[in-house]
């Protein structure tokens, strides 16, 4: 992919994000949005009045590949998103998300709900799946219609509590809202969220792009170099082959998302992406902790990092919910058979 | 331009459309031509006798649709491989029937097109292309069938040209052709993939028996060849004698990579296929509501999408002048397990329709259960898919057998 005119490739983001992700090693995370924020990594698609690149999605996509495979722990791809979603209608806090100098995340599960209360707006509700929530400054949330409220994470009524979940490094939360107050400029208009999740979805794809691909890596290298029976690994069919499905599974994650970024991609392309890769990342990662062995129980192999996260954005995209409506929107419009006309 | 014109002027129709023009016309001359009675979606379709399928292909090559990028001077229309690829969505999109010169089209021509002398690409490829011939591959052998390198057909120096014995297995459509490519040893057994030679040997030469092998479908389309003492000119040798494993492999790669470049489309038009027909019975209506079907059926969509994404890598990377080399392996392996899976649910749904069956289910099931059969050897042939795994863990993940 080439941007017409400026002769930029996204490829060529991927080696500044892990240059980037490998200087975040230690720090808090807002140093890290300061690192990242420099290094115009934030604001990759949001548009230049707020301090973005204003590139098209596809070059986040090794940026997010980039920061899953150094297992950033940083809400990258949350922060990505609502520094462009909230470039037109909130331009100073877009800007203040895309400089590092405001941290957001997005609770991906659950809805608000809305009511006037004199001239404010009320959200109530209980939320989830919100990564590194208690240490962002604003939330992004759901509403009715696919609407969204960007909420202060110190308003009076929001409670973040710890949430149980598989990655630990970027922990998610669950955000209970006690008739918060928010100002109605912080609404986001109906169907805001179903173009986010679209978006998401490619992302996230990337996201468990760069994890399978870490995985795959650390079993080949584990496969080439572990001996047993007088031979490495690598030499029997048995693991030649396990390695080789993990390779057609990650090839597959890849080229889906390519597809779902290309002229004739839509909503059935970029959804399909999120799939395969929540499919195949799961296999890749869980294959890959099979391959160590004894090793891969352990915590010192990167591997269960890996697949942690995978678990987990397989989760925020709510996949199993997906396939179902994927498939019953296929059904719905395939019209009962008719015979063609000779 | 209307279809009547497209067809009135034939490989002219359509040599100065591009991109979604081009895909307009090549959708509607196939809608217009192609006989209901093809249509394996159709209460019409009956498998069409060899001569209506030849007639037939040779009116998509003189539409334009075969040949595509084949040099004009062998008979091609010297098109792009993108509009390769736009021509197979649509050809895809319909339930076709399978070509019975894909040998020809899709591995003997391009062979010839790469290795092949000029004499030989003039003589064979327009052949192929208007359906005068019609090629079956003769590579696997009783006792090499994965392992083509210890295949044992012999061929020895016999004057100006070479004398072939042996036997052929598998070989799909023998009985039909006229020409087989031949894969033959000209050196001892020892010397495994050396001194390969191919040849494109004539089924009606002296010395040339066809025996057709019936299969679990219940027909009789591949064959065991037996060559004794066959006398082929030098004329017919395809490429240097000891190149015969290089141009097996190239050959291999392009029919993992590139053949039937329809296949996504066509698995899409079968699961629209299987979603209508059980749309017009009371119970695969209630099923197909479900949400444990629409998770499967959603899961083969997904696989589809896939599929086309494989395919349209490859297109745009060798359309880009990259080599596709072992990366065949990757959409083969894809599409032939996917394929399976995918047939094995339509039959499973299938089976379950009300009584009596209405004629959509009965169409349904009559074209399924040959797809579910058939899906079974598609792991099998252009290399199993143990072979394929083996190919990707040799030589696209590069790993080591080292003791």
């Amino acid at each position: 992919m080439t941007m017409a005119g400026e002769g930029l490739q996204p490829d060529e983001f991927a080696a500044t994000a892990a240059r980037a992700v490998t200087a975040c090693t230690g720090l808090d995370v807002r140093a890290q949005a300061q690192n990242l924020a420099n290094d115009g990594l934030l604001g990759i698609v949001a548009n230049e009045e707020v301090g973005g690149l204003a590139l098209p999605l596809g070059f986040a996509v090794p940026v997010i590949a980039a920061a899953h495979s150094g297992l950033l722990e940083f809400p990258l791809l949350e922060t990505v998103l609502v520094g462009r979603l909230l470039q037109s209608s909130l331009p100073r806090l877009a800007a203040a998300v895309v400089s590092g100098e405001k941290l957001v995340t997005i609770a991906w599960q659950g809805e608000a709900v809305a009511e006037q209360l004199g001239g404010a707006m009320v959200l109530s509700g209980t939320v989830a799946r919100a990564p590194c929530a208690a240490k962002v400054d604003y939330v992004l949330v759901r509403m009715m219609a696919g609407a969204a409220a960007l909420i202060p994470t110190d308003a009076e009524g929001v409670v973040a509590e710890e949430a149980a979940g598989l990655d630990l490094t970027v922990p998610e939360h669950v955000m209970r809202l006690q008739k918060v107050e928010i100002p109605a400029g912080s609404i986001l208009p109906v169907n805001t969220w179903d173009v986010l999740s679209s978006d998401a979805n490619v992302l996230r794809a990337a996201a468990i792009l760069g994890s399978a691909e870490a995985c795959l890596a650390l079993a080949q290298e584990h496969a080439s170099t572990r001996r047993q029976f007088g031979h490495a690994l690598s030499y029997n069919q048995a693991i030649r082959h396990a390695l080789a499905r993990q390779k057609l599974g990650l090839e597959s994650i890849r080229h889906a998302i390519t597809r779902s970024l290309s002229e004739g991609g839509g909503l059935v392309q970029r959804d399909a992406a999120f799939l395969a890769a929540a499919t195949y990342g799961s296999s890749i990662s869980e294959g890959a902790l099979q391959i160590h062995g004894g090793m891969g129980f352990t915590w010192d192999v990167p591997v269960h990092r890996h697949l942690r996260r995978i678990r987990t954005l397989q989760a925020q995209g709510d996949a199993s919910g997906l396939i179902g409506a994927f498939g019953r929107r296929y059904i719905s419009e395939v019209a009962p058979f008719a015979e063609a006309e000779a | 331009m209307s279809v009547a014109e497209a067809v009135s002027t034939q490989a002219g129709a359509v040599e100065n459309l591009t991109g979604e023009a081009y895909r307009d016309v090549v959708r509607r001359w196939l809608h217009a031509s192609l006989p209901v009675g093809f249509r394996s979606d159709s209460a019409a379709f009956a498998p069409p006798p060899l001569q209506q399928s030849v007639a037939w292909e040779a009116s998509m090559y003189r539409a334009g649709l075969t040949g595509i990028t084949w040099p004009q001077a062998y008979g091609g229309h010297g098109r792009s491989l993108r509009e390769h690829l736009i021509a197979n969505q649509e050809i895809g999109a319909l339930a076709m029937p399978e070509s019975v010169n894909s040998i020809g089209k899709e591995l003997a021509g391009p062979i010839i097109l790469a290795v092949g002398t000029e004499e030989q690409k003039r003589r064979f490829l327009p052949a192929i292309l208007d359906m005068r011939n019609i090629w079956c591959q003769g590579f696997s052998e009783p006792e090499a069938g994965s392992d083509l390198a210890g295949l044992r057909t012999r061929a020895t120096r016999n004057g100006d040209g070479w004398r072939i014995n042996g036997q052929k297995i598998w070989t799909s459509g023998a009985y039909r052709a006229q020409r087989c490519l031949v894969l033959a040893r000209t050196g001892p057994l020892e010397d495994r993939h050396r001194g390969l030679a191919m040849f494109a040997v004539p089924l009606d030469a002296g010395g040339v028996r066809v025996r057709t092998i019936r299969s679990i479908d219940g027909r009789e389309s591949f064959c065991e060849v037996f060559f004794d003492d066959v006398e082929v000119a030098q004329a017919d040798a395809i490429g240097a004698p000891d190149e015969g494993w290089a141009a097996a492999i190239r050959v291999l790669e392009i029919e993992r990579a590139t053949n039937r470049m329809y296949r996504a489309w066509r698995f899409e038009n079968e699961l629209r296929h299987l979603i209508s027909a059980s749309k017009t019975d009371p119970v695969l209506t209630e099923m197909v509501g479900d949400r444990h079907y629409a998770v499967r059926l959603g899961e083969v969509a997904v696989e589809i999408e896939v599929l086309k994404a494989h395919v349209e890598t490859a297109v745009e990377a060798l359309a880009s002048g990259d080599k596709i080399g072992a990366r065949g392996s990757l959409a083969k392996l894809y599409w032939s397990e996917s394929h399976q899976r995918f047939a094995a649910l339509a039959i499973e749904l299938l089976s379950q329709a009300s009584l009596p069956q209405n004629p959509a289910i009965r169409v349904a099931r009559r074209r399924f259960e040959a797809i579910y059969l058939q899906a079974r050897a598609e792991t099998i042939y252009a290399g199993t898919t143990e072979i394929q795994l083996g190919i990707i863990a040799d030589r696209i993940l590069q790993l080591s057998r080292g003791k």
